[in-house]
């Protein structure tokens, strides 16, 4: 990353730090007051976001196995890139995940009286595993000690599958969820995680490498990966509504034609499907569309993790409760607000500030030599 | 003309019930609800009662009242369900605690540590009865005029009284805004702290059509044991496998 690139994706990520701060403080003294969701749609925008750092973290996990595990050296030019993405993907998926806890200061909770019938448990103990093989992996990738990098990537294979499949469970295993609660769900998990993280390592791979057949080759893996995903998603929703009853059909309106109907028709179908679909099938296009398609991929996949996240928490598990007890709280509505959104701007624009340090001062776009340092 | 006989009010009889189940080894004692929706009037007074009870804030609610319409005009008529945590005995709750806050505690009763919640959310999530609410840390006299009181130090109006703890779990809280259960998941105990004392539950005490009965269902002598014989007894969402201990008299 040159100077001038460097400053002002810095400066800008700084100012992102300077006005979500604002909100962050807030949500730091007051708890999750600020916020607009509430006991019947417990989780909202920042758990959407912590779905889409996963996904990220993931497809860059995957380029850091195939060039380390399966030993594909096409892609072991961007296994630095890919190892510093997993890592800053893993601290902001840790950020927003933590400051959605009601009670944050009890995190340590996890450690002291853990229940391992819980998933959330295990997500737990393989983020911050995840966590800890990535420090070391990119310390070591950095230093050139390419035995231990192997070693560690290794061990990050199985690691990172259940860390994957676990977060897909965790939604899977919740009765009367209808558009999670089937065995879908965690295929569909691997699926959106690998195509929104392949697409970011393609479109960063282009910014920082400009490597033509490189760039077109991913764009084609994600290519097949977009196809996947929609076809996974489309049986998801027909699964539910033949099988689900009145409770899918509520959560099936809620996602395609309810308040933001929107948000999975013209943000995640339309921005984030159809048009990177065009841009990539095009088979003499050039490698810079391929890497904007994956752009524009990467971009709208938050809608994709709000469209999952959403329809089904604003159906309501009992007929009539909304109304047997009226307050913002207990609503099925749900639009994120203000603070939320701050919030999110801070965590996004720490990630990018710590990226944008470690492509500058780490040897992460320099070509592997291959020198054991054993 | 000849008067009537006296009946015996059933809270009569459900407060012997009471004193015999905690005179018992409590290893056996299983607490039950059955909720009669032919007696229910629809008053509310139930959802009123455990928000006074537990000091409940804006928007955390233990038990409400549902309301429906049924029938087809002219033929149509008001059916009323309250719904109080339904006190699984295959909770789906508890098992996806990531930090064991919540459990079945030996009388059959879900409740929550919170000392110990870190305010997931996870388990409300997975209540397929939507009977679990987070205090979001709302106030119902926030912004309203405080007075001083007579006692130094000591406010007069409505927000020290609500900041004042409830006595929930039989524990003495933090005041309001200052700690748990601010930040954390919350749902019906049964009142556990009133069974503790000889108290009935503050829904089944308040129960102007007496259609809300309490006791232990291991006791063969009890008012519950008996109406568990019911053949209009349903548990909601049956089919799931979670097992309610609150059973309706359809």
């Amino acid at each position: 990353m040159n100077d001038k690139t460097f400053k002002t994706v810095a400066g800008l990520a700084g100012l992102g730090l300077v006005i979500g701060a604002w909100s962050l403080i807030q949500r730091l003294m007051y708890g999750l007051n600020p916020v607009a969701f509430g006991s019947y749609v417990p989780w909202g925008l920042w758990v959407a976001f912590y779905l889409f750092f996963l996904g990220l973290s993931a497809g860059a996990f995957l380029i850091t196995i195939l060039a380390y595990v399966f030993c594909q050296e096409k892609y072991e030019s961007l296994a630095r890139l890919a190892a510093l993405t997993v890592l800053v993907s893993i601290v902001c998926e840790l950020l927003f995940i933590t400051l959605d806890l009601g009670r944050l200061e009890r995190i340590y909770q996890f450690l002291l009286t853990p229940s391992f019938t819980s998933l959330m448990f295990w997500m737990f103990i393989l983020v911050n595993a995840m966590g800890a093989i990535y420090t070391f992996k990119l310390w070591f990738m950095v230093k050139g000690y390419e035995a231990k990098v192997r070693s560690l990537s290794w061990l990050s294979l199985p690691v990172g599958l259940l860390f994957y499949g676990v977060n897909g469970a965790f939604f899977a295993i919740l009765l009367d969820r209808p558009l999670w609660n089937n065995g879908l769900t965690p295929v569909l998990f691997i699926l959106a995680a690998l195509l929104s993280g392949g697409a970011l390592i393609t479109w960063l791979g282009w910014l920082f490498r400009r490597d033509q057949d490189l760039t077109r080759a991913l764009g084609r893996v994600v290519l097949g990966l977009l196809l996947a995903f929609l076809l996974m998603e489309l049986c998801q929703l027909v699964v539910a509504w033949w099988s689900g009853g009145a409770l899918a059909r509520d959560a099936l309106k809620a996602l395609l034609v309810g308040p933001n109907w929107w948000v999975f028709w013209l943000v995640h179908l339309g921005l984030g499907s159809l048009l990177p679909l065009f841009l990539l099938s095009c088979r003499e296009a050039p490698a810079s569309r391929s890497a904007l398609a994956c752009l524009i991929i990467v971009v709208a996949f938050v809608a994709a993790r709000y469209a999952f996240l959403l329809p089904d928490l604003m159906s309501l598990r009992v007929q009539g409760l909304e109304d047997a007890f009226v307050h913002m709280r207990l609503s099925t509505a749900y639009a994120p607000n203000l603070n939320e959104w701050l919030v999110c701007l801070w965590v996004v624009s720490l990630g990018v500030l710590l990226f944008a340090l470690g492509s500058r001062y780490l040897p992460i776009l320099e070509r592997e030599q291959g020198g054991e340092h054993v | 003309m000849a008067q009537p006989l006296p009946v015996e009010d059933h809270l009569i009889r459900m407060q012997r019930d009471l004193k015999r189940a905690l005179g018992r080894d409590q290893a056996k004692v299983r607490w039950s609800m059955v909720i009669d929706q032919a007696r229910c009037v629809g008053c509310h007074a139930c959802a009123i009662a455990c928000v006074a009870e537990n000091k409940l804030p804006p928007g955390v609610v233990y038990r409400l009242v549902l309301e429906e319409e049924v029938g087809d005009y002219p033929h149509v008529g008001r059916r009323f369900l309250p719904r109080p945590c339904q006190q699984c005995q295959n909770p789906p709750c508890t098992k996806v605690c990531p930090v064991t806050a919540t459990y079945k505690n030996p009388q059959g009763v879900v409740v929550v540590d919170y000392n110990r919640c870190i305010g997931c959310r996870y388990c409300l999530v997975a209540c397929p009865y939507g009977a679990r609410t987070s205090d979001f840390g709302e106030w119902y006299t926030r912004g309203t005029a405080e007075l001083d009181g007579k006692l130094v130090g000591q406010k007069a109006a409505a927000q020290g009284y609500e900041a004042a703890p409830a006595a929930e779990y039989s524990k003495t809280w933090p005041a309001r805004g200052s700690g748990s259960p601010q930040g954390n998941a919350r749902k019906c105990h049964f009142c556990l702290h009133r069974l503790a004392v000889g108290l009935l539950p503050a829904c089944v005490s308040t129960c102007i059509g007496r259609a809300t009965f309490f006791g232990d269902r291991n006791d063969p002598a009890g008012l519950v044991h008996e109406l568990l014989g019911s053949p209009r007894l349903r548990r909601l969402k049956e089919s799931l496998g979670t097992q309610p201990a609150v059973y309706y008299l359809a």
